[in-house]
């Protein structure tokens, strides 16, 4: 559902009103309640009701892990966690040999990635030449 | 026993405090029968709340090779209630109305690459349930026996869109992505298993011929012989963890075709026969196009890659030079010995084992880049690509429609403690092929030579079944693997298998003489097909949303496969909700995820791993699975579990040929390492090395009759091939002096009788030296 339709769902619906809302199937949003993602419903027992607010974590969490979040990620923030900087985005290792291992962030635009790659493919290659090799020699 | 007595039993303590762990899932355990054609198994799941609050419990497993979940059965104290087979979205839609109607409610879904998620919701408080799920399953199968494997946990597996992180220390988890694999949840995996669920089993072993022996080279077991042609197996400790694929392997007495049949409720007579490829005839001398393809990911690291190494090293010894060859390493990409396909001849060989020597595990299982670039090798002019890998890999739809689209046949060598056997089965068969599978604690090099010894000369091809035969039969026979047919027939007494290949027909007889087999027969047959369609998405299907999915031909034939057999598939799911006084409508149950054992041979660290403390200030961090990270795999100290090798070996008890196999003598390296390295050694006109005519022949008479001495013959054992060059070299040998063509003749003679004369024939093929005295003692009567 599109962040813009989160005001049409009224308040006090049931978890599936809330999962038809969401597009978010019931059983993954108890998972999410169990993790501490989501709050529990308002009411226990008979009348356990759900919110807007409820609506538009599910929507915050949809919207950090289609940016790459794991859930792991997404709860530790939503807690109230360290800012962004200590709590890191996703990490891509590329192991090159078995001395040289290179870390790249794994939210990078996808420019920036495919010239990132570019030079570890590179790097990687050189690395891979004997060390008598007149590339090595000669430096380039 | 009850499961509240198998609770009392098992019941896992905190190391800490001494304290009953409160576990959501108590106990697993299994039981059933396994037959040469597959497996029906019960598999009972033992759930119990310790919480004040209902519990709605996820347990996660991946099914076996072509494996299909039939039914279940729940019960608790008070109730018992069968599981119904409906279309997924109806029998979601029924566990949720349960679920808020406060109803005990179980689900059985079927995800993307055979996962699946057995959801338990409102348990009560200190309650406990049992569900038993039948399943049925493939075995591994071979021309003297068969191998039964059965996953007690799961892997984590490459996926180029997978996300791992470390939760607590010892702890990971792992996401998929939703596009391809919809709400599943997947359990996070404990480094230390000891603290989980404890899992057993006690199965019957039931063959229609004679069982030589049974054993298990992953668990301690009990074997247990209930007449001639049945066994019991049971887990001989009182408990153990959930950490690693259960094995079974079971030999035959005697090699012959088998058929497998009965009649169902219905009065239809249904069958499974497995036919050996001995009944094919021999294989043919072609010369062989063939492409080795290395696994050298970071997970393959240490023994693996090593055996590996020495494995290829011995399989080309095979080769002729004649044959052409490649050779593929692939990790995050593919390395390639040579931008085509060389000769078999010695100075190739050697190259190939420099280039051998160079290759570092590291990186990820880019397994479609290994494919391919082996493929390309073969320039479309056909041969064989045998695949060394662990498999670890996810999203294996998309991999399976890319083999299929390089027009080769792909065999594979599977290694790995927790299962991808299912994945790979299929790997080998939809595209031609077949497939081994190894625990890493058993020999990687000898599987490897074993399983070449086929590769690329078909016994038989062009094989054809009558219409009664669902699926087709393949469509190529390689040495040491059977063919497995299922069928409709055996109602009338002249009912008969009628198979046709090129150059060849055989006929067998259908007689059903137990009603008790028709049915399994007949739902081994519907597991067999649903797994074979489920892996038949097309790529972009596979890739596409799950509402695109349903649309397609791939889903209206499950959906009808699952209905004729009444079998669940990814189109149709289990659901039973249980009604109870009591229950309390719109209360919320928690969810708790069964955690599972990291596979006992893959390093925690190769998927979890912390990044360097001086980069990140939290304990907590996600990565891509793009790049796992290097897998130390521990030495071995394999313990209890006996049988190993058992196909590539010749007929000897377990306990001798553990003994056997792992001596070390004297000479330097075990029994196996020696012939590995003779078989390394040998030149590319089939004979060993030396620097005169006799000094060669000589060489190749004591190499011959080590082989000899292990049982392996032109037509047997895993050094089939070589045994079979050794020979064909000596035939080949002229201008000796009259004596010593007299001893050629006499172990060439031996050779036909398959029995090798007294001596340490190992020892002494270690030592350099013509040996023609030793040789002249022995062989002449």
């Amino acid at each position: 559902m599109p962040y813009s339709n989160l005001r049409r769902m009224p308040n006090g619906q049931t978890l599936a009103e809330l999962s038809a809302a969401s597009g978010i199937p019931a059983r993954t949003i108890r998972f999410y309640i169990a993790r501490g993602l989501l709050g529990g419903p308002v009411k226990a027992g008979r009348g356990a009701v759900y919110t807007e607010q409820h609506l538009e974590r599910l929507e915050k969490i949809k919207a950090l892990q289609a940016e790459g979040r794991m859930l792991a990620d997404i709860a530790h923030d939503l807690a109230g966690g360290p800012p962004a900087q200590t709590a890191p985005s996703p990490w891509w290792q590329h192991v090159i040999q078995d001395d040289v291992m290179v870390w790249v962030r794994g939210d990078v635009s996808p420019w920036r990635m495919k010239q990132i790659r570019a030079a570890v493919g590179e790097l990687a290659a050189r690395l891979r030449e004997p060390e008598n090799s007149p590339t090595r020699r000669d430096g380039k | 026993m009850s499961p509240a007595e198998k609770i009392a039993s098992f019941a896992p303590l905190s190391a800490a405090t001494g304290k009953p762990v409160n576990l959501a899932m108590q106990h697993l355990w299994l039981a059933g029968h396994i037959l040469p054609a597959g497996a029906r198994l019960v598999v009972e799941h033992v759930f119990r709340s310790g919480e004040e609050k209902p519990l709605e419990v996820i347990y996660c497993f991946p099914l076996p090779r072509d494996a299909a979940l039939r039914s279940f059965r729940i019960t608790g104290d008070g109730f018992e209630a069968h599981s119904e087979l409906k279309p997924t979205a109806d029998a979601v839609k029924s566990y949720e109305e349960g679920i808020a109607r406060g109803a005990l409610s179980t689900l059985a879904r079927q995800y993307g690459d055979g996962l699946i998620n057995l959801t338990v919701g409102n348990i009560r408080p200190k309650e406990t349930v049992t569900v038993h799920l039948e399943i049925l399953c493939g075995v591994e199968l071979r021309d003297d026996g068969f191998r039964f494997r059965f996953p007690f946990t799961l892997a984590p597996a490459y996926h180029p869109r997978a996300k791992t992180a470390l939760t607590a220390p010892g702890e990971g988890e792992m996401e998929l992505p939703s596009s391809e694999f919809g709400d599943i949840i997947l359990p996070r995996f404990r480094e230390d298993p000891s603290a989980l669920h404890q899992v057993g089993f006690d199965l019957s072993v039931v063959s229609q011929l004679e069982l030589d022996e049974t054993g298990s080279p992953s668990h301690a077991v009990r074997v247990r012989p209930e007449g001639n042609c049945s066994v019991r197996v049971a887990l001989a400790p009182e408990k153990d963890v959930p950490n690693r694929d259960l094995v079974l392997d079971s030999r035959f007495k005697s090699v012959a075709s088998q058929v497998l049949a009965g009649r169902t409720q219905d009065g239809h007579g249904h069958f499974a026969a497995i036919v050996p490829s001995s009944a094919f005839g021999g294989s043919t001398e072609a010369p062989r196009r063939v492409v080795i393809l290395l696994d050298r990911s970071g997970s393959m690291a240490g023994d693996p890659l090593m055996q590996a190494r020495k494995a290829i090293d011995a399989c080309l010894g095979a080769l002729a030079e004649t044959d052409s060859f490649g050779l593929v390493a692939f990790g995050n990409d593919a390395q390639t010995f040579q931008p085509a396909l060389v000769s078999g001849t010695r100075e190739l060989r050697d190259r190939a084992h420099q280039f051998l020597m160079q290759v570092q595990a590291a990186g990820g299982t880019q397994l479609a880049n290994g494919f391919l670039a082996a493929a390309k090798l073969l320039a479309g002019d056909g041969g064989d690509i045998l695949i060394l890998t662990d498999g670890q890999v996810s999203g294996t739809e998309q991999i399976l429609a890319e083999a299929r689209s390089t027009g080769v046949r792909l065999h594979c060598l599977g290694i790995g403690s927790a299962s991808q056997d299912r994945f790979l089965a299929l790997l080998a068969r939809e595209t031609g092929g077949v497939s081994r599978f190894v625990t890493p604690r058993e020999r990687v090099d000898l599987s490897a030579v074993d399983l070449f010894a086929s590769v690329g000369r078909p016994i038989a091809s062009e094989l054809k079944a009558g219409p009664n035969i669902q699926p087709e039969p393949p469509s190529f026979v390689f040495g040491g693997t059977p063919v497995l047919l299922f069928g409709e027939g055996g109602e009338a007494t002249d009912d008969r298998i009628e198979l046709s290949w090129n150059g060849g027909r055989l006929s067998l007889p259908v007689v059903c003489n137990d009603s008790g087999i028709g049915e399994t027969v007949w739902l081994l047959q519907g597991s067999r097909l649903i797994t074979d369609w489920e892996s038949r998405y097309p790529s972009t299907q596979a890739l596409a949303s799950l509402e695109k999915r349903k649309e397609s031909r791939v889903a209206a034939r499950l959906l009808a496969l699952s209905q004729t057999y009444g079998l669940a598939s990814r189109e149709m799911s289990l659901v039973a909700v249980v009604t109870r006084a009591g229950d309390r409508p719109g209360e919320l149950p928690e969810t708790r995820v069964v955690p599972v054992g990291m596979p006992q041979d893959t390093h925690f660290g190769a998927y979890f791993a912390a990044p360097p403390t001086a980069m990140f200030a939290t304990a907590m961090f996600a990565r891509t699975m793009a790049k796992p990270l290097d897998s130390a795999r521990p030495a071995a100290d394999v313990e209890e579990p006996m049988s190993v090798e058992s196909a590539m070996m010749p007929r000897m008890s377990l306990a001798k040929k553990m003994h056997e196999a792992f001596r070390r003598r004297p000479s330097g390296g075990t029994t196996h390492e020696i012939l590995i390295d003779l078989a390394s050694r040998m030149d590319a006109d089939g004979g060993m090395p030396g620097d005169t005519p006799e000094s060669r022949a000589g060489a190749t008479i004591v190499a011959l009759l080590a082989f000899l001495s292990q049982g392996h013959t032109p037509t047997g054992g895993a050094f089939r091939s070589h045994v079979k060059r050794l020979v064909s070299f000596l035939q080949s040998v002229t201008g000796l002096s009259s004596r010593r063509q007299q001893l050629v003749a006499a172990a060439i003679e031996l050779v036909r009788k398959g029995n090798a004369p007294p001596g340490d024939w190992i020892a002494l093929a270690r030592t350099p030296g013509p040996h023609w005295t030793e040789v002249e003692a022995a062989v002449l009567p």
